[in-house]
């Protein structure tokens, strides 16, 4: 029964990031790589994207604080940054490293840092999000091995 | 510095193999049944990208290299390393893609080559595939563009 309500827990959570647009389709392609041959797998390249993205967040900060800004390496990290959060399906992460790309393009630096404040935001939210679903179901996979 | 993506099942990939194929596990992944085993040289600085294509690929049964610089990936492809399968990135360590697709075609490389990046302009597309890439895929890979090109390979 407790069984059973954590799985429902774990369901709505997920549904809940599709309902909200903070996963989209390209995670549950992800899911779908995972088996009994590698189970934490989604986790596992979670963990790689969410440990990467925030060290590319944090070197975009500081370059926005060089004058004069260097625009080519910052596109380049966001170049990085949509790669992997269109892999793992950070829907929103996605959306936020696009308008900021489109903003540095167009060379205005307050709309710029305006941006950077923005994807940094929704960098937090989801990682706040994404965490307690995975630690849910780690918790509820090491119970059901027992 | 080139590495492997651990296979953690590689006894029962062995088992279906001698069967006679390898069938794609997973609903939303599209079946197919491999008659060869392809091997695919990836390029990708990222490493939640690079992880992620090597196991689509792994998961259809590819065998796969994986390098995160350019510099590795050329020297792999100068030591006469064969792969029926290369994907790189456009933004690498080093040099960038397009130039790595330039040294792996004068090198005489004549395998598919798949350029997957997170987004480029027509003209970069259009440079990368004068260049010798034969397929320019948007992040992320998926077994939409992956399937046909994966049975082409295996004389499908």
């Amino acid at each position: 029964m407790e069984s059973k309500h954590v799985h429902e827990q774990i369901a709505a959570m997920r549904q809940s990031f599709f309902n909200e647009e903070v996963l989209n389709e390209n995670f549950s392609q992800l899911e779908q790589l995972e088996g009994k041959d590698n189970p934490n797998f989604v986790e596992e390249v979670f963990t790689m994207y969410l440990r990467d993205s925030i060290a590319f967040l944090e070197t975009i900060e500081e370059a926005m604080k060089t004058i004069p800004i260097d625009s080519i390496k910052m596109d380049s990290i966001l170049h990085q940054l949509k790669g992997s959060s269109a892999s793992v399906g950070a829907n929103k992460v996605l959306k936020e490293v696009n308008k900021t790309r489109q903003v540095l393009g167009k060379g205005n630096l307050e709309r710029t840092k305006a941006s950077i404040l923005e994807l940094r935001k929704e960098y937090d939210s989801f990682k706040a999000k994404l965490e307690p679903y995975f630690q849910l179901k780690q918790a509820n996979s090491v119970a059901q091995e027992k | 510095m080139a590495h492997t993506l651990p296979s953690s099942d590689q006894s029962s990939d062995q088992d279906k193999w001698d069967s006679g194929g390898l069938e794609c596990k997973g609903q939303l992944l599209i079946k197919i049944v491999m008659r060869n085993r392809l091997t695919a040289l990836v390029v990708d600085g990222d490493t939640t990208c690079w992880v992620l294509e090597q196991e689509l690929l792994h998961s259809y049964g590819v065998q796969t290299l994986g390098v995160d610089n350019s510099r590795d990936a050329v020297d792999l492809i100068a030591s006469d390393a064969e792969f029926n399968l290369i994907i790189i990135e456009k933004i690498l360590p080093v040099l960038n893609g397009l130039e790595v697709t330039r040294q792996i075609c004068e090198i005489g490389v004549r395998c598919k080559m798949l350029e997957v990046t997170a987004c480029s302009g027509e003209s970069e597309r259009q440079a990368f595939l004068a260049f010798g890439v034969d397929v320019f895929i948007e992040k992320p890979l998926d077994p939409e563009h992956l399937v046909p090109i994966l049975r082409e390979l295996d004389g499908q």
